[in-house]
């Protein structure tokens, strides 16, 4: 057996006495103690093993903070089922957890449907934002939206179809604030754009929005 | 939140996680609003897995704490996308656990390494004395049910 052999499983060894005694230590103590191309795999085996030996009672007895603010995701996403689901709230919650601005979902759209005119970038990014704030109806968003959606962040086009499903009693529609702006007294946006020349791409986007799962 | 009775909902909370996930998909299916309370349950289960994992994992691939949390959000988030779908779901502590490995596989800007675009080629390593250690009660096999 090598030096380096020996001294991963003399590491290894190491963290399962102090797993045993009570007394583990963070996984990186336990790296340090091979050489530098080991500690992926020593680092691996490490995880599973903290993982079967289950979790550590925290110091104060209660939940961390990751429990914490899972759980608030879960309760703010289900609290805001509405006419689109629970795909409002998993979308800005996966948005917010990436720290990825509004505006990158809605370039990346553009370029899915090649939307390059400042009228058709417009639209999306008012609908993602309507559609993000819950004032869309889930049954309206066509196929190739939510299989663009799911691409974005990476998800199931499956998981993001079913989350739409309209929730039986979801509240009624109303109107949201536009994006960065304040509330304030002005009238409510229209849902869509006041009618005038069409735009193809406008149109495009109108339709993926509120045309169904078939436009 | 539609609610059952109290009475239902403490029923409810002591199905185990294969009665829970039954229930899950009748609900779903029905489109009865009582869902979002099965799917509170189901998730409140998922989410510690989902912590476990993630930290344990995150800390081996070199994340730092913000980045940990911000894995486990993700994770809770596509938890309740799967858990959405009409098809039945695997039992919820090996989903979430699929899910948190996922979010904390992704790319993130503090990771040393580039994201690997494949599986990792399997490099089994033989460590002397594991199986006694593992007969012996010493070291247990990594076991969602029991960890």
């Amino acid at each position: 057996m090598s030096a380096s052999e020996e001294a991963f499983e003399r590491a290894f060894w190491q963290a399962v006495d102090d797993l045993k005694e009570g007394e583990a230590k963070p996984i990186e103590d336990y790296l340090r103690l091979v050489p530098r191309e080991q500690r992926d795999e020593l680092g691996r085996m490490l995880a599973d093993l903290f993982l079967a030996r289950g979790p550590t009672p925290s110091a104060e007895g209660g939940e961390s903070s990751g429990y914490r603010r899972a759980v608030a995701i879960v309760d703010e996403v289900l609290g805001s089922r509405g006419s689109a689901g629970i795909l409002p709230g998993t979308l800005k919650a996966m948005r917010n957890a990436r720290g990825i601005e509004p505006d990158a979902v809605v370039e990346q759209l553009a370029a899915d449907f090649d939307v390059e005119g400042e009228a058709g970038r417009q639209a999306l990014a008012r609908n993602y934002h309507r559609l993000e704030t819950g004032n869309l109806l889930g049954s309206k968003l066509s196929r190739r939206l939510l299989a663009s959606l799911a691409a974005v962040f990476g998800v199931d086009a499956a998981d993001v179809a079913a989350a739409a499903r309209p929730a039986a009693q979801g509240p009624a529609l109303r109107s949201a604030p536009a994006m960065g702006r304040s509330g304030g007294a002005r009238a409510p946006s229209p849902a869509h754009p006041p009618s005038g020349p069409s735009d193809p791409e406008v149109e495009l986007v109108e339709r993926l929005f509120h045309g169904g799962p078939d436009a | 939140m539609a609610e059952f009775d109290p009475i239902e909902e403490r029923a409810v909370e002591m199905l185990d996680d294969v009665q829970l996930e039954a229930l899950r998909a009748k609900t779903v299916a029905a489109n009865d609003d009582r869902f979002e309370f099965v799917l509170w349950n189901l998730c409140l289960r998922g989410v510690a897995v989902i912590e476990k994992v993630c930290r344990s994992r995150g800390g081996a691939c070199g994340l730092d704490d913000q980045e940990i949390e911000m894995a486990i959000e993700d994770a809770a988030a596509r938890m309740l996308l799967r858990l959405s779908r009409l098809e039945p779901q695997p039992q919820v502590h090996a989903l979430a656990a699929e899910i948190a490995a996922a979010c904390v596989e992704r790319a993130w800007p503090s990771q040393k390494h580039a994201p690997r675009l494949t599986h990792r080629t399997p490099n089994l390593r033989l460590i002397s004395g594991l199986d006694v250690a593992i007969e012996t009660g010493k070291v247990r096999p990594n076991d969602w049910e029991s960890s």
